[in-house]
């Protein structure tokens, strides 16, 4: 599987390390009531045939964090792009 | 202060590997080197640039997304240091690493095909030209590499990784022959 790192060029994927989907979203709340969106986020991940963004640090190259969108089924990557260009939240 | 490379004991002068006439290719340790990384602060990316391009006296490398080496043979690395510190305040912040990372030249004829040994990146002129750097990994250390020349390279290997690297890039380079200068 190439990555394309925006930063770098085409990669192989040997030289990245998942961490794994990029579209959870951090809950705000510290109240105990929100205790089933941290466990949500925290732990309960969707395991989808087919297309999936996913956070993905270069970091046998410029170490930037990435967010790859692949199909899971294929392992085609549609495109990789700047994390921190689309602004996203850890 | 007399500086010391870490390669000092292993990468001793000579001719080593293959002996089929002229050597495949030339080693040699870059030292001492004065060696700064700078990273731009957030939104100073292209003032960073520009300000990069009225140094004298140093090389600029690129080092990663809005991230640069800045390299000297001329200057003292106390020297580099205080001078980028000034010209650089509020646009970036600035490290020595002079004593960090170890620098390689690698050239001549099989310089090319030791590194692809090594490395993913495609060393093709036309993909990889003078002057333009990468970061990459060779033999599971992670390398700093720039095209200094048509059959040129170095190669910048943090320092605890630089003996067990030059191990392993003069085992690679036996087949052809090769010069520690
Ligand atoms: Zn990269």
């Amino acid at each position: 599987m190439l990555i394309p790192c925006p930063h770098c060029g085409t990669r192989p994927v040997e030289e990245f390390t998942f961490l794994g989907d990029a579209t959870v979203i951090r809950p705000t709340s510290l109240e105990p009531s929100s205790m089933d969106d941290w466990m949500d986020y925290v732990y309960l991940r969707d395991n989808p045939r087919g297309n999936y963004a996913e956070y993905v640090q270069h970091s046998g190259g410029c170490r930037a964090w990435l967010v790859v969108t692949r199909n899971t089924g294929t392992h085609e990557v549609h495109s990789a792009v700047a994390a921190k260009a689309m602004k996203a939240k850890p | 202060m007399l500086r010391t490379s870490a390669l000092q004991s292993v990468a001793i002068q000579g001719r080593f590997g293959a002996d089929k006439g002229q050597p495949g290719l030339m080693l040699s340790v870059v030292h001492p080197l004065a060696i700064a990384m700078v990273i731009a602060r957030k939104g100073k990316s292209k003032v960073l640039k520009d300000a990069l391009a009225t140094l004298k006296s140093v090389n600029v490398l690129w080092a990663g997304p809005d991230q640069y080496y800045v390299q000297s043979t001329v200057k003292s690395e106390t020297a580099l240091y205080i001078e980028l510190k000034t010209k650089l305040a509020n646009i970036a912040s600035v490290t020595d690493q002079s004593h960090g990372r170890v620098t390689i030249r690698i050239s001549g004829p099989k310089a090319r095909a030791v590194l692809a040994k090594g490395t993913p990146i495609d060393l093709y002129t036309e993909e990889f030209p003078v002057g333009k750097s990468a970061l990459t990994q060779m033999a599971h250390v992670g390398v700093h590499l720039t095209r200094t020349g048509n059959d040129e390279f170095t190669l910048s290997v943090f320092r605890g990784f630089s003996e067990s690297f030059w191990e392993w890039l003069t085992s690679q380079s036996a087949e052809f022959g090769y010069q520690v200068g």
